[in-house]
């Protein structure tokens, strides 16, 4: 299976995408096993290098999942985007294809959105394959 | 690779009486993670929550072979307190714990090989993290011993006369000018029948016994500020404003009962159409008989009443039509079904020969003394007809003139038969809505449900806390209940408010940032990243006799959401428990695998 | 042990309710004992499979409270211990108890089971719904709190195997039952409720048909740790094709004697039909039902999933079940809309039995019990957790049928008023 090799790594927040996550489990609805959920309090702990340094690494995608406006950690919203936008300049000095880090918002019972959010990355590192940063 | 360290993991792996084991080869998982580096011993259990399972870590701790900790099993919100419990009963550091979730993020959505596969990287992700983990101490905060409760409603009213009564001073903030919520609507109660202006009365007259509460009405909660033990809330009077300091907030903020739309069911547009509590009142205002043996309404004696239930509630997708903000309520309103027994028996207790047809899809009499209300309906001949959800009644104007209105309803008791019911008047057993506090709610970052009422943290395990701490739900803010059901949900709120502030002192969850002297050169960028005020600054100190400046963490403020770890260049600040480096190793875990 | 302890609130019983009583007392500082029938601590919750609406695992929701009331410093458990008097003194109440003989002694027992795997006796397992055996000594259950064995007499032939095996000579044959006092300032009674026992429905088969199951019977079949590992019909193990839901079998029925509405067979019954088509996706399953009372948070939505997965509602009651062929059950039911009696043939049927008291106080406590027999509310709107007397109050199923969310909140009150009972502002504010 080339999905193996392609590994999607997940940030998500524990207050909204981590049970959101586990209502999919619930739910006992599949999704492509290639996917790596992390537990965290809030994405914006996260440098631009941290992103960068997985590309390099062999993440093929990352997918943020956040509280989006629902953010118990008000202004911390608005810095995490911020700091996607440097890192997406980053990505493109070194080649990346910006589809593979995504930014999503994903509540504690959003069981399809998060479907959604997988295989649609599942399918966008299927056809790109690891990433090679230039 | 991994950095070596000396840290000596032990992984747990629970079979979760199948629920894991069907899907994941545990003992595979076992065998491969045993050589992982760092981990000292791996183990299985059937069930890695019952005592056995927890001996397990236990023994480990005791005799030194492990100390970090990592169990895989189910979701960490089921279990995670119960396994650092465990560490701590060992004498150990309970921050020395990682989780790994191999139920709901692995057996439950991924199956053969694949299943198994993910299971190991996420434990080996996990152990990668646990070595890395280091002891930490709870911070402790003083605790104001004074609770808001904010709605006075007869829920509020009970938790606040609980938590007065445990010695704990209280404020009720009622934004309407008195107390009682809607039980002053309210007449002879289902299904035993008390006055609730007596039961009022009586609670009202402890509360007002009780010098330890103070009671505004007329007010509104305007934002909240603060943390557990030390809130402050900003409260608008009609005429002022003020600021209360507290250590807890019960919301107690009830609920309305559903307004029908232009046209449901002929309300609005035949002035017979009315709803179940403006009959209420109309029972509390009549004369216990009347000279015409008829139930009188607007001064007309009433011969035929149909009463509809579910207007308003059980709605469902596709078949009930959403009103115009999109929402339908498809839940149950649990009180209207003994509501309007209880008033079709006043009428035909008290108003034989007025008839009444009860229009019903579920007759929900579920509680203690319920069902005998329904029993006494049918004895008192109370006519009952069954409807679909997908062939409401409709509600007409009458073609004879001896009728103002006919009902036409599909009976399920009687062949299904289309029937024309005449009456004088149609009551509308509307539900109940929660009153909007969408607005409090979002300021103070509490959950909400798809059905619009407060959401609490879960409904069996911390049924009446929210996620943010030292919040606590009471009543029909959270789902419909009956007046007893509310008392009882007001009751287990004061009981965690007490517990919580009883001793004057609170121990919070540690993590929160921390900054490494050794490393920070006070460039300041973690305290511009900040985002709580107050909890980073700059301050002068002394370092090998010299004064340096250096940022500072005041660790009862800190949100521990991680911002300025992440601006640092000298990564001199990280998060407790949930540090950055940690995260690099996790992620070399799952590339290596 | 002492002769007479003291504690601040003794709690009677240590299912889901007795729990959540004491862990609320507890963790506001008050001494509480914990009294419990059973070998273990649990009650019923603890031996269900999954729990609506959220469909948790019925272990995972209640084995972090068994075990932090284990742990708890406040809380001390007394399993396996008969209540013979509870009265009221000065000081409080006064409690006569006697604990039950294990045949072991619980301070040199380690839990190993040792006892368990020579003891060559097998007796039915009621924990399993009586579908497996289980040896004459053995732990109740897996996940029991406390993890000690129980030695059955009626069945103990007295080989010695299980003394020889015992690697602390914890095995005592010649245990006697051990009486003493608890002394404490209140008592809260959470007793819990029963089943109403098939034998006593005629019309459904006194019980003695072996296709017509309880539905704690199907809880067992359904748990991931049951006896089977998977669901089979008890006559001939075969997997049902065809599986029944006879509501309100005894409930709302005065004949039997239980004229109220049990409150969480429907709801029980649709989560069951939910598992029940997750395990046999090919298996039609029909509820036969008069109302579905599905009132609580969560629970409509729940049943109108139910009804989109394909699970039958037919709006009938049940006159008559009869042994029909190979081993299926005939089910005589009227349908409510008068189209007259019908007849089907099920592989499995289940009575969704109703809740009857699990402790009848006569005899050992003047507290006063309704005409249902569960305890009387005196203030059922204000203080539902309020009995007649004094100082005692009630939680859960013992006071009235009632679903695992609405006994942990009413516990929760009840936790309340016995600690402002002690707080000792009676004159003032009560």
């Amino acid at each position: 299976m080339s999905s193996k090799a392609n590994k999607i790594l997940i940030l998500a927040t524990e207050t909204c995408a981590y049970p959101g996550a586990d209502s999919v489990g619930q739910a006992h609805s599949s999704y492509p096993a290639n996917t790596y959920i992390l537990r965290v309090k809030a994405p914006v702990l996260f440098p631009e290098s941290f992103y960068i340094d997985c590309f390099k690494k062999g993440i093929s995608g990352i997918i943020v999942m956040s509280c989006g406006e629902e953010c118990p950690y008000e202004g911390a919203y608005k810095a995490l985007a911020d700091r996607l936008n440097s890192v997406y300049q980053k990505m493109k000095a070194l080649n990346l294809d910006l589809k593979r880090l995504r930014l999503t918002a994903i509540c504690t019972v959003c069981n399809r959105a998060f479907l959604n959010e997988i295989n649609q990355m599942n399918e966008l590192v299927n056809k790109l394959g690891p990433p090679q940063p230039a | 690779m991994m950095k070596e360290n000396d840290k000596k993991v032990g992984v747990y792996i629970c079979y979760c009486g199948g629920n894991i084991s069907d899907h994941v080869d545990v003992e595979a998982v076992r065998n491969r993670v045993e050589k992982m580096p760092g981990v000292a011993v791996a183990k299985t259990n059937m069930f890695m929550c019952s005592d056995p399972g927890q001996e397990l870590i236990i023994d480990d701790l005791k005799s030194g072979k492990i100390d970090r900790v990592v169990v895989a099993s189910c979701a960490p919100s089921l279990h995670e307190t119960t396994f650092r419990g465990a560490i701590e009963r060992a004498g150990a550091n309970p921050f020395i714990y990682e989780h790994a979730n191999i139920r709901e993020q692995v057996s439950w959505v991924h199956h053969g090989d694949p299943a198994t596969d993910k299971a190991t990287v996420l434990i080996s992700a996990a152990a990668a993290k646990a070595r890395k983990l280091k002891p930490l101490e709870p911070i402790r905060v003083d605790a104001k011993k004074h609770a808001v409760v904010i709605g006075g409603g007869i829920a509020g009213i009970k938790s606040a006369l609980e938590i007065a009564r445990n010695g704990i001073e209280v404020a009720i903030i009622e934004k309407t000018g008195s107390l009682g919520g809607n039980l002053n609507n309210l007449g002879r109660l289902a299904p035993s029948g008390e006055n609730a202006s007596d039961i009022l009365q009586e609670i009202l007259g402890k509360v007002k016994a009780a010098p330890s509460i103070t009671i505004h009405t007329g007010c509104e909660v305007t934002d909240v500020q603060g943390y557990v033990g030390n809130f402050t809330l900003d409260v608008k009077g009609r005429t002022d404003s003020f600021k209360i300091d507290t250590g807890a907030i019960v919301m107690a903020t009830g609920s309305v009962s559903y307004q029908p739309f232009e046209g449901e069911f002929g309300f609005g547009t035949y002035p017979q159409v009315i709803t179940l509590p403006t009959l209420i009142e109309a029972l509390k205002q009549s004369k216990y008989q009347t000279e015409t043996g008829w139930f009188e309404f607007g001064g007309k004696p009433v011969r035929n009443i149909a009463m509809i239930h579910c207007v308003g509630s059980r709605q469902i997708p596709g078949i009930h039509e959403p009103r115009e903000n999109g929402q339908l309520n498809e839940y149950c309103s649990r009180t209207c079904c003994s509501a309007v027994l209880n008033a079709a028996n006043q009428i035909k207790e008290r108003f034989a020969k007025t008839r009444v047809v009860d229009m019903y899809r579920d007759i929900r009499t579920y509680g203690r003394g319920q069902e005998a209300l329904y029993d006494r309906a049918s004895a008192n001949k109370v006519v009952f007809m069954r409807y679909e959800a997908d062939a409401m009644p409709t509600v007409e104007k009458s073609s004879t003139p001896d009728f103002p209105l006919t009902v036409k309803i599909k009976d399920g008791l009687t062949f299904n038969e289309e029937m024309d019911v005449p009456a004088d008047l149609v009551v509308l057993a509307t539900g109940i809505e929660p009153s909007d506090v969408s607005g409090l709610a979002s300021a103070m970052k509490l959950p909400v449900g798809t059905d619009r009422f407060l959401l609490e943290v879960h409904p069996k395990l911390r049924p009446v806390e929210f996620p943010v701490a030292g919040v606590f739900l009471a009543g029909t803010c959270q789902a419909p209940m009956d007046a007893g059901e509310a008392c009882n949900a007001a009751g287990a709120a004061a009981a965690k408010t007490c517990a919580l502030l009883s001793k004057g002192v609170i121990e919070l969850d540690p993590f929160v940032a921390e900054v490494n002297p050794d490393k920070c050169q006070g460039h300041g960028n973690c305290v511009d990243a900040c985002i709580k005020e107050g909890a980073l600054k700059l301050v002068d100190v002394q370092r090998g006799g010299k004064t340096v400046t250096q940022a500072q963490v005041t660790a009862a403020m800190c949100l521990g959401c991680g911002a300025c770890a992440a601006v640092c260049p000298e990564k001199a600040i990280d998060l407790n428990g949930w540090a950055l480096e940690q995260y690099e190793d996790m992620v070399d875990a799952i590339v290596a695998a | 042990m002492p002769p007479i302890q003291h504690f601040d609130t003794l709690v009677v019983g240590a299912g889901i309710s007795g729990l959540q009583t004491a862990l609320d007392l507890g963790d506001q500082g008050y001494k509480v004992a914990v009294l419990e029938k059973d070998a273990s601590i649990g009650g019923k919750m603890i031996r269900l499979s999954k729990v609506f609406p959220t469909l948790d695992c019925a272990s995972c929701i209640t084995t972090p409270k068994m075990s932090s009331a284990a742990h708890h410093e406040n809380i001390t458990l007394f399993t396996y211990c008969r209540l013979s008097d509870l009265k009221q003194t000065p000081a409080g109440v006064s409690a006569k108890i006697r604990r039950m003989p294990r045949y072991v002694d619980s301070d040199k027992c380690i839990g190993c089971r040792k006892c368990e795997y020579v003891c060559p006796v097998y007796v039915p397992d009621e924990e399993q719904g009586g579908f497996s055996a289980k040896k004459a000594i053995s732990i109740p259950f897996s996940n029991a709190i406390p993890q000690l064995p129980v030695l059955d007499p009626g069945f103990c032939m007295l080989c010695g195997r299980c003394e020889k095996a015992c690697p602390t000579q914890a095995i005592d044959y010649l245990q006697e039952p051990e009486d003493f006092t608890i002394q404490a300032r209140t008592a809260v009674l959470t007793t819990g409720f029963d089943m109403l026992p098939k034998k006593k429905n005629v019309q459904f088969g006194n019980g003695r048909i072996p296709n017509v199951i309880d539905s704690l019977q199907m809880e067992r079949l359904l748990a991931p740790h049951g006896p089977y590992n998977r669901v089979l019909r008890p006559s001939d193990g075969m997997e049902p094709d065809s599986v029944a839901y006879v509501q309100c079998a005894g409930s709302r029925d005065k004949q039997m004697g239980v004229p109220y509405c049990s409150r969480v067979c429907c709801m029980y019954a649709i989560k069951q039909a939910m598992l029940l088509s997750g395990s046999l996706p090919l298996a039609d399953i029909t509820i036969y039902y008069m109302d579905i009372r599905a009132f609580g948070k969560g629970y409509e939505q729940f049943y109108q999933n139910a009804k989109a997965m394909g699970i039958e509602f037919v709006k009938a009651k049940v006159g008559r079940i009869d042994q029909g062929e190979n081993g299926n059950v005939k089910v005589r039911y009227e349908r409510q809309d008068g189209a007259g009696i019908d007849t089907a043939s099920h592989d499995l049927v289940v009575l969704s039995m109703g809740m009857v008291p699990g402790w009848d106080p006569a005899g050992v406590c003047p507290v006063s019990t309704d005409t249902d027999k569960f305890i009387t509310s005196v203030k059922p709107k204000i203080s539902a957790v309020l009995t007649d007397m004094d100082g005692i109050f009630t939680a859960g199923a013992a006071a009235g049928p009632k679903d695992i969310v609405d006994s942990i909140t009413e516990s929760g009150t009840a936790a309340m008023e016995a600690a402002n009972y002690m707080a000792g502002l009676p004159g003032e504010v009560q």
